[in-house]
């Protein structure tokens, strides 16, 4: 190998000796994925578990989603930083509608969302937390077989997910909530969090994205490289949507600590 | 004590709160008028399966079940079917306003039997 081919190579092994001396020494473990993209490799802890936070040492959390409002994966429409449409035509393109859903969407697009809950500072609820501006950090409790989510936009809400293998309420009984109740397992590197039990007082997407006390989430959150986060969601809530459908964004590793942020009426 | 108690769990329990979902799932109360008759209250309790859009007017012992229901999103209007323990044919139609408020309203007319209402109801 010539010292010219070489040298991209050096660069990437010293950027991870800088990076491993920088964050106080964490184990790392090779990821195929990450070193064929040349970047670098998601935290792990010492049995070899994926990180989703800081490793030790380390300031950062996981901001600017790719992503401003859920729409179907594969389909492509233009839509501002609110999930406003650019041509409301698309509208029956975003997600498998009932009609009655539809006919909801247009008309809080139309109205330019003047009745998001938002604005009076209603919670945004799971998944439009994960699209509010203000980051989000995921923390592994394995003391307690929970990982906490914190939410940095909205009203600074958290919600817990139990891994301890107990099973789902049962839907008749629960009292819903913004964030559901959610059990996750692990499937490899992947978090599998599934979640039932939500109210009806949010928006559960920018842009107007109706739902009812039947929404069944399916999250997957994986960490493909150190500064980025996948997250992809299947909602499933057949009173709202004529099938199962499915929405992915990414986050970016962004260095510091999340902002100290409260909603303030007319200003979500 | 028991009864302060007892009030403000029902003074709590009665704070309204948004239902952002189907638009017409919950309890709707208002009151049927004709002329100078003295204003009979009704309450409806809808609900949504994904199918159906089924419920009771006037919930308790003299419940009426709601036989047909209809959300029909151009002009948010309502249609509801239904028969008095009597017999009597039970007609509501009428359309949802404030469609994006959690006190949103319907307003139409109540045909029953011969006689037909104004009704308005909001949503609690």
């Amino acid at each position: 190998m010539s010292s010219r081919a070489r040298a991209p190579l050096a660069a990437l092994a010293g950027l991870g000796a800088a990076i491993v001396a920088f964050y106080g020494a964490p184990v790392w473990t090779t990821s195929a994925a990450a070193a064929a993209l040349g970047e670098v490799p998601p935290p792990r802890f010492s049995d070899g578990m994926v990180r989703f936070d800081r490793a030790p040492g380390e300031k950062g959390y996981w901001s600017l989603p790719s992503a401003s409002s859920l729409i179907e994966e594969g389909v492509s429409v233009k839509m501002d930083a609110r999930g406003r449409l650019a041509n409301l035509a698309d509208a029956s393109r975003v997600a498998p509608f009932q009609p009655w859903a539809l006919a909801l969407y247009q008309y809080r697009q139309k109205n330019d969302f003047v009745d998001d809950p938002m604005h009076e500072c209603i919670g945004p609820g799971n998944p439009r937390a994960m699209l509010t501006p203000g980051g989000i950090r995921i923390i592994q409790d394995r003391n307690y077989n929970r990982v906490y989510i914190l939410y940095g936009g909205g009203n600074h809400g958290w919600r817990v997910i139990f891994l301890d293998g107990r099973k789902p309420p049962d839907p008749d009984e629960v009292v819903g909530t913004f964030y559901g109740n959610a059990v996750g397992h692990w499937e490899g590197d992947t978090l599998v969090v599934e979640s039932i039990g939500f109210n009806t007082r949010f928006w559960f997407s920018n842009g107007g994205l109706p739902h009812t006390e039947a929404l069944h989430l399916t999250e997957r959150f994986s960490r493909p490289s150190h500064d980025v986060l996948r997250y992809e969601v299947t909602i499933d809530d057949p009173r709202t949507y004529t099938r199962p459908w499915k929405s992915a964004w990414t986050f970016r590793w962004v260095p510091g600590d999340i902002a100290e942020y409260y909603c303030e009426t007319g200003r979500p | 004590m028991r009864v302060l108690l007892m009030s403000l769990m029902l003074s709590v329990a009665a704070v309204g709160h948004a239902q952002e979902g189907f638009p017409l799932d919950g309890t709707w109360r208002g009151q049927r008028v004709a002329g100078t008759d003295t204003p009979v209250t009704i309450v409806m309790v809808l609900g949504w399966d994904g199918k159906t859009i089924s419920g009771l007017i006037d919930p308790g012992p003299k419940s009426i079940q709601i036989t047909k229901a209809e959300l029909i999103p151009e002009g948010w209007r309502v249609k509801i079917e239904a028969h008095t323990k009597s017999g009597e044919a039970i007609s509501f139609t009428g359309a949802i306003g404030k469609l994006g408020a959690y006190d949103r309203t319907i307003t139409g007319t109540w045909i029953e039997g011969a006689r037909s209402y104004r009704v308005r109801m909001v949503r609690e």
